[in-house]
């Protein structure tokens, strides 16, 4: 299958929900008990029973109310920190860009998570195992579109080929920008080019979102230098200390504090 | 959302105007944030704006509006008060409203716009006062933005307005969507693609269940409802004009078959007749019952308990009934009135019965959308348990009265034993669309259009619903779903059927010049044909005779159905076709068709709501509407409650919540009623985001959490810093997601029509 991309056109979407309830729907996921948190949204992160939900930011200057929606899943990114983290081998990609996780595999050691720059798989707490969105795979390995691009109603959502989509979403970028100067396309480069690619109307940042997504350098130099070289020629106590730093890294102070602050923007 | 989004990506320009920065104003490239209530004098200094500076369609102004007719010398507007008022009634008599008339009973024509009895000198004398200043004064708009808001829609034509409850909850709200039909009768964008005024309706089938009589004046296809001084059915004709009678007739014959003969009168006995002096609209009819005079409701689909403003009228209302019977797919706040907190259960003796109702999806029949486009469905599912389509369960009740009223010679038990009711041993929706597209009664086959029914003697034709008829002439033609569009307008000819006879714009004669043909060539509609003799086109031609060419007096008419055959700049009271003798046999005249009155005024003027923080800057002595029916007993004065509130409903739920509170998914993303203030407020009162606040007016209290945002801003109104609160009203306290119901704080006090006043009241609020 060629390369898939959701095309996310947040200057369209007017926070409806529907993504989520389609969502919920399609994967039966239950309800969650929920209140009201900022504006109109009412759920605040991913959860193992949340696999996307509307985040709503106001942001008021010269006199001018920018009221920004953006439905959250995952990015499916092609250079995906979760799959490349997962110490179970539980996460794969496919030809169409989808990250997807084996429950069958997954042990729950939660280094997708910790490496995720959005924090978005979720431990279902009881059976410990990882859950996200799945791009709805099996609808598109079906050639049906998946349950939050079928059901939006405003047409912020497309589905399509990658190539096509990508130069479409350009154009709409060059449209937007007119009003929205600061509107930016978000995903193309990121993480190697993301399968659900945003137009936002503001930076980022103001979406609470990593300018700079990255795989952490400290999950790149386990995986990449020192665990191959590591399991031949490192031995005894020493690979011990090493193993032993490096997972305390891969725990968690990889994210640089602008990150954290955008993570509890985000909450 | 989405064909806005299509608008505004070939180069619309989309203008939101709104108590509050909502969704869809972020989608706008205009927003202007208006006190609730005010419509009127922001839109009244737009039309001062379009007449002072000309730029209104003139050709259109003088061919296709009443702006030339000569109104009555006795017409006069007077400090807030048209010509005619009694104040005992708080009503008008709509006599000095009318035209001077000619010797033949039509109107007289004046020779230029100038005249100063034309109908186009009075509208530009009336909104003369109603400047972008006073506009801003009152409105609390920008005067900047209104020229803004008036300079850009001038621009864009066509331009089409689109509106819903905001626009028309008020103690004025006929005259607010009046106020739009001037202006786009002025910029000529009436009858053309991409023109009109559309409701963006309320609900799905609003359209349907007003055009089949929801209204309680109105038969079906709003043939008026006969009152207790109409003995027979020329009685109803000398007020109505000789127009209905064919289609009053084709209902009785619809309603009574065989049993409705000319020697009967058609059966016209059999009607109930309404007491005029009564108001009985839905928010009335609970006074009536608190006052004992209805001893059983039966509720179908509605949850009047968490929906009708100053609820606790409906509590005190059904505390009366001597039986309630609620139609619904869950026990509603209204089902359950006798055990809300609070009440004494042991004092209610009305006894509360449930049907189990079909959802939508489990039943067959129509929803006609606000373009009047019929629309059938199957159903897709069977129903659950013991629920039943409301088919089926009205079908079972009568059939069930008429076996017990068999043999009975009481006169008034007649309409239940003559009414022919043959839908089947299992009723069947598709009957039902039947019996409103027509029969002739003759052949007892179906009447194959609208044009084989208008053409039809009277008494020998049958239709349910005029307006409906030929729907299903030429097999159903509801459920056409081809999705072809040669036009490329939109029209989607052969996407299920529009009322009448298929034309999807209505008045589309206006869309061409005097020679009949389109205006606009790259949205052409209909065109006299010269070779053919004949009105042809992509849509159906809305003209009186398609065979009439454009200079003959038919085929001049762009707007058929008012009796004057134009639009109504000026709502004047005239009846068409009054002979010029009276009749030989002394009995009153009877003319052809009347015209559509607004009992509030000919033309929209600005009052303030019921319950208003300020004094009506155009008239202080007439603040609010002088014929607004209040009927709440408590009204707050803004000394002891500063604030406005206007109330809405969520995308998340929908109505009164009575299924969607019920849907788990559905309250995770919205799951509890709330308060949204202006940061300054919140800081005045000391409140911060996600707090409780407790928001209270004359009637009553409740506790909601407080949203503070800047998508409420403070204004100024007459000088002085106001603020608006905005809250959503889809809560009760039944359901899986119980909650205090807004409408304990809101005012019941309705437009002449009926609607009520949700959208502006006043208001406290503290933090709780």
């Amino acid at each position: 299958m060629t390369r898939k991309m959701v095309f996310v056109d947040t200057s369209k979407c007017t926070g409806c929900k529907a993504c989520d309830v389609a969502c919920k729907e399609w994967n039966e996921l239950p309800a969650e008990k929920t209140h009201l948190i900022t504006s109109y949204q009412t759920q605040k992160d991913f959860t193992p029973k949340t696999w996307t939900y509307m985040t709503f930011i106001e942001k008021y200057e010269n006199q001018k109310m920018n009221f920004l929606m953006r439905k959250a899943q995952c990015f499916h990114c092609a250079e995906a920190a979760c799959l490349k983290a997962c110490s179970s081998n539980a996460i794969s990609k496919t030809d169409s860009g989808y990250v997807v996780i084996d429950h069958d595999k997954c042990i729950g050691c939660g280094y997708c998570e910790e490496n995720c720059p959005f924090g978005v798989p979720k431990a279902d707490q009881a059976n410990k195992k990882y859950y996200k969105c799945t791009g709805c795979i099996e609808r598109v390995e079906n050639n049906l579109k998946p349950a939050c691009v079928h059901t939006c109603q405003p047409g912020a959502l497309e589905f399509g080929e990658r190539v096509v989509l990508l130069g479409q979403a350009k154009k709409r970028l060059t449209e937007v920008q007119k009003t929205n100067p600061k509107a930016q396309i978000y995903g193309e480069k990121e993480m190697g080019g993301t399968t659900f690619l945003y137009l936002l109307l503001d930076r980022p940042e103001v979406y609470g979102l990593p300018a700079n997504p990255t795989i952490p350098l400290s999950l790149t130099l386990w995986k990449d230098v020192i665990q191959p070289v590591g399991g031949i020629a490192v031995g005894g106590a020493g690979a011990a200390v090493a193993v032993g730093v490096l997972a305390n890294l891969l725990r968690g102070n990889y994210r640089s504090s602008e990150d954290d602050s955008n993570n509890h923007a985000n909450s | 959302m989405r064909w806005i989004n299509r608008a505004k990506e070939k180069g619309a320009k989309i203008i939101v105007v709104d108590p509050r920065f909502t969704a869809t104003a972020s989608k706008a490239d205009l927003f202007a944030q208006i006190r609730p209530g005010t419509d009127i004098v922001y839109l009244g200094a737009i039309i001062n704006y379009i007449l002072e500076n000309k730029l209104f369609d003139r050709n259109y102004v003088l061919n296709y509006t009443n702006a030339l007719l000569k109104v009555s010398k006795d017409y006069k507007l007077e400090e807030g008060l048209f010509s005619g008022y009694d104040a005992k009634t708080r009503k008008y008599a709509v006599v000095s409203w009318g035209y001077q008339l000619g010797p033949d009973n039509k109107p007289l024509k004046a020779e230029s716009l100038e005249d100063q009895d034309s109908v186009f000198s009075k509208l530009k004398t009336h909104y003369s006062r109603y400047t972008f200043e006073t506009a801003e004064k009152i409105s609390g708009i920008p005067a900047a933005k209104i020229k803004e808001i008036a300079d850009t829609f001038c621009k864009g034509k066509p331009g089409t307005i689109l509106y819903a409850l905001g626009m028309t909850q008020h103690t004025t709200a006929t005259q607010g969507i009046r106020a739009y039909a001037i202006i786009q009768l002025l910029l000529g964008n009436i009858g053309k693609a991409g023109g009109g005024i559309n409701a963006l309706r309320g609900e799905p089938n609003v359209q349907g269940s007003t055009d089949m009589a929801n209204l309680y004046n109105s038969l079906p296809g709003y043939l008026p409802y006969p009152v207790n001084t109409d003995k027979t059915m020329r009685d109803y004709l000398v007020h109505n004009g000789s127009f209905y009678e064919k289609h009053l007739v084709a209902l009785l014959k619809a309603w009574f078959g065989e049993n409705a003969t000319k020697e009967n009168d058609y059966g016209f006995s059999y009607l109930p007749k309404i007491n005029p002096a009564v108001n009985g609209t839905f928010v009335k009819l609970f006074d009536m019952m608190e006052k004992g005079q209805v001893k059983l409701l039966f509720n179908v689909g509605s949850n009047p308990l968490v929906s009708q403003p100053n609820r606790q009228r409906v509590r005190a209302g059904l505390a009366k009934l001597d039986m309630l019977v609620v139609s619904d797919l869950f026990e509603i706040e209204t089902a359950q009135f006798w055990r809300e907190p609070g009440v004494k259960t042991a004092d209610i003796k009305t006894e509360v019965i449930m049907f189990p109702a079909a959802f939508v999806y489990e039943k067959d029949g129509t929803l006609t959308n606000s373009s009047r486009w019929i629309q059938w469905k199957d159903a897709a599912l069977k129903p659950l348990g013991e629920a039943k389509p409301d088919l089926e369960i009205v079908d079972a009740l009568f059939k069930k009265i008429r076996k017990l009223y068999a043999g009975s010679t009481d006169v008034k038990d007649a309409p239940i034993l003559q009414a022919r009711w043959d839908y089947g041993e299992e009723p069947s929706a598709l009957k039902v669309l039947q019996e409103l597209s027509g029969y002739d009664e003759a052949t007892g086959k179906l009447l194959p259009t609208i044009a084989d029914y208008l053409k039809a003697p009277i008494g020998a034709a049958s239709t349910g619903c005029w307006i409906y008829a030929g729907v299903t002439g030429n097999g159903n033609l509801a459920a056409r779903r081809k999705n072809a569009d040669p036009s490329g307008l939109g029209l989607f000819r052969d996407w299920s059927f529009a009322w009448p006879g298929n034309i999807r714009i209505l008045y589309n004669r206006a869309s061409c010049d005097d020679k009949g043909q389109p205006i606009d060539a790259k949205r052409k509609l209909i065109w006299w044909d010269i070779a053919k003799n004949v009105w042809t086109g992509d849509d159906g031609a809305d003209v009186v005779d398609k065979t009439k060419g454009p200079d003959t007096p038919e085929g001049k008419q762009s707007f058929r159905m008012n009796p004057e055959g134009v639009g109504r700049l000026f709502a004047a009271s005239y009846m068409s076709g009054m002979p010029v003798t009276p009749p030989a046999d002394g009995l009153p005249a009877i003319g052809v068709r009347p015209g559509g009155l607004c009992v509030d005024g000919p033309m929209p003027e600005f009052y303030e709501p019921t319950e208003s923080p300020t004094t009506n800057l155009l008239h202080p002595k007439v603040s609010g509407s002088p014929v607004a029916l209040v009927i709440s007993t408590l009204i707050g004065k803004s000394e002891e409650f500063p604030y406005v509130l206007t109330t809405y409903g969520v995308v998340e739920h929908f109505g009164a919540g009575g299924v969607t509170r019920n849907i788990p998914w559905l309250n995770e993303i919205m799951p509890e009623p709330f308060a949204e203030i202006s940061k300054n407020l919140a800081g005045k009162i000391g409140v911060k985001e996600g707090d409780m606040v407790e928001v209270s007016s004359a009637r009553g209290k409740i506790t909601v959490r407080a949203i503070v945002t800047d998508r409420l801003q403070s204004y100024k109104v007459n000088g002085k810093d106001t603020e608006t609160i905005g809250m959503p009203w889809s809560w009760g306290f039944a359901s899986l997601s119980p909650g205090p119901s807004t409408n304990d704080l809101t005012i019941a006090t309705l437009d002449p029509a009926g609607t009520p006043e949700y959208k502006a009241c006043l208001v406290n609020i503290r933090g709780a």
